[in-house]
């Protein structure tokens, strides 16, 4: 169905277009016969996942956090933070452009951060940190109008104050032991793997405000694939994917916040608007996979 | 007949002046009824900020989690000293509980506490509580003063940063105050754990001269003039 409508908007499009259009149409035709929007898609060989990343390592510890406790420093338990090199208690959106930042693109000067994880006490901090910016989750005309995330926006996924798996969306795996079953707790993993987290942020703000009261409200996750009323604009899923050089016995490890169910991530949005535009309009709109440097792959 | 339309004018006239200085909080919503939860509300004297509100909040859940280590000592310990701090510290956790709460409705403030539950520093955990349950005596007084202890050095690193950085003049006030009494229990704990430590060998008479320093009510309690009244 959505085939057959992306062929036809294909087919109108060329019909306006002169005799370099007849070439294309062969090629659009093969293109839209393998992938699903042919439309949007400058090649043939992109891949066809909606998304950009930035690895950005980590850059230091502190028991602050700028959203929860604004100009409180020592407020906190213990973060671990990722992107601006600048980040503390009294970090505004100023600081973050000026600042210096650990992540490839360079562009990229938000901020990140988690509950430090400890092992037998002592602070661990991953090797391999990638902040994913997804169209997925949400039906393909819904990625396909997805908005840039606004400047200045914070946001914490997760849940701090998880009692248990139950009030949790943690996910707690292995790389490279995939027969480990994922949990929303702490899991053992074989020698030679590493323990990793993932965590996905909602992707539907409700258009209107940078934070709310309990740095959730403003955005929220899709209901059936589509963005809820309240919160109508879909922007970009962040999913934060840490890995941590450690594994074996889950009962090593804890996070400042408690239990691996209490796993959380803080994001504050501080892309230049244009470079965040330009990864939306060519990597997420279009789905298509796209580098550091939010080109096509 | 000009009386009985001149009392429904001047009751207008006065609802519509109170609701134009009310409309933000002034008048405090009752407690557990959420509100349109921003850090934009005015009091009294001023806009909070979002560091008034995030410290008042935490105040709020520091303070709730030690009350119930306090509620132990009484049955707990014999001490006229140990009593004696614990009722003082209640006293005063208990006034700046009920200010907390008033200034976070007067700002407009979730009721709802983002930190209820959580463990965050300087906190005791369920865990702790339960194993001060099972203590008495001479432990007991040691697991209770570092309770103490780590509760009051984060209140006043935190209560120190508020006061720094806080907006609203009734906040930092209150944040002054959260200082000042946290730095002078801190320095009884001090002399009642040395004395806890040494028992019984300390002087004759040097306990109860603790407990009274415990039990002396004390100045800061009562904040700047301009803003009591709110408060």
């Amino acid at each position: 169905m959505e085939r057959a409508a992306s062929n036809l908007g294909t087919r109108h499009r060329l019909r306006l277009t002169m005799a370099i259009g007849a070439l294309l149409t062969l090629l659009g035709a093969y293109v839209v016969s393998t992938i699903d929007r042919a439309d949007a898609a400058p090649g043939i060989n992109v891949i066809r996942v909606a998304e950009f990343p930035a690895d950005c390592a980590f850059s230091h510890r502190l028991p602050d956090d700028p959203i929860i406790f604004p100009g409180l420093p020592g407020a906190s338990h213990m973060h671990s933070f990722f992107g601006s090199r600048a980040t503390n208690a009294h970090t505004t959106l100023p600081d973050l452009v000026n600042s210096a930042t650990t992540c490839n693109p360079r562009v990229d000067v938000s901020s990140y951060w988690v509950p430090t994880l400890y092992r037998n006490n002592v602070p661990v901090e991953p090797e391999i940190v990638t902040f994913y910016y997804l169209g997925e989750g949400v039906r393909d005309d819904v990625v396909a109008r997805t908005q840039p995330l606004p400047l200045g926006l914070r946001i914490v996924a997760g849940n701090a104050r998880a009692t248990g798996p139950a009030d949790s969306i943690a996910r707690w795996s292995c790389l490279h032991a995939g027969h480990v079953p994922p949990s929303k707790n702490f899991v053992n993993c074989p020698a030679g793997t590493m323990l990793e987290s993932y965590l996905d942020f909602p992707q539907c703000w409700n258009g209107r405000d940078l934070d709310s009261p309990d740095h959730q409200s403003h955005l929220a996750y899709p209901v059936n694939q589509v963005c809820p009323a309240s919160h109508p604009v879909p922007v970009p899923k962040l999913r934060q994917v840490l890995r941590y050089p450690v594994n074996g016995d889950p009962a090593q490890f804890r996070l400042a916040s408690g239990p691996g169910y209490t796993m959380h991530g803080d994001f504050f949005n501080a892309w230049p608007a244009a470079e965040m535009a330009r990864r939306v309009n060519d990597c997420i709109r279009p789905v298509i996979k796209c580098g550091h440097d939010g080109r096509p792959l | 007949m000009r009386v009985v339309v001149s009392v429904p004018t001047a009751v207008l006239a006065a609802a519509l002046l109170l609701g134009g200085c009310a409309a933000r909080g002034d008048t405090p919503s009752p407690a557990g009824t959420p509100t349109p939860a921003t850090a934009s509300g005015t009091g009294s004297a001023g806009p909070f900020s979002a560091t008034d509100v995030a410290w008042l909040q935490l105040n709020v859940a520091m303070i709730e989690r030690l009350l119930p280590v306090l509620d132990l000592v009484p049955d707990r310990s014999a001490d006229p000293a140990w009593r004696g701090l614990a009722a003082r510290v209640e006293e005063d956790h208990r006034s700046a509980l009920a200010r907390s709460r008033r200034l976070l409705s007067d700002a407009g403030a979730s009721a709802t506490n983002p930190h209820a539950g959580h463990d965050m520093p300087g906190m005791v955990t369920a865990e702790e509580l339960a194993a001060l349950r099972k203590s008495t005596g001479r432990s007991f007084h040691l697991l209770v003063a570092r309770h103490l202890r780590a509760h009051l050095t984060q209140t006043v690193r935190v209560a120190a940063a508020a006061q720094q950085s806080g907006a609203h003049p009734v906040v930092t006030a209150l944040a002054a105050a959260a200082v000042q009494e946290g730095i002078d229990v801190l320095a009884q704990l001090d002399q009642l754990d040395q004395l806890d430590r040494l028992d019984p060998d300390h002087p004759p008479g040097q306990r109860e001269r603790v407990a009274r320093a415990a039990t002396r009510p004390t100045h800061h309690l009562v904040l700047p003039a301009p803003h009591r009244t709110h408060i």
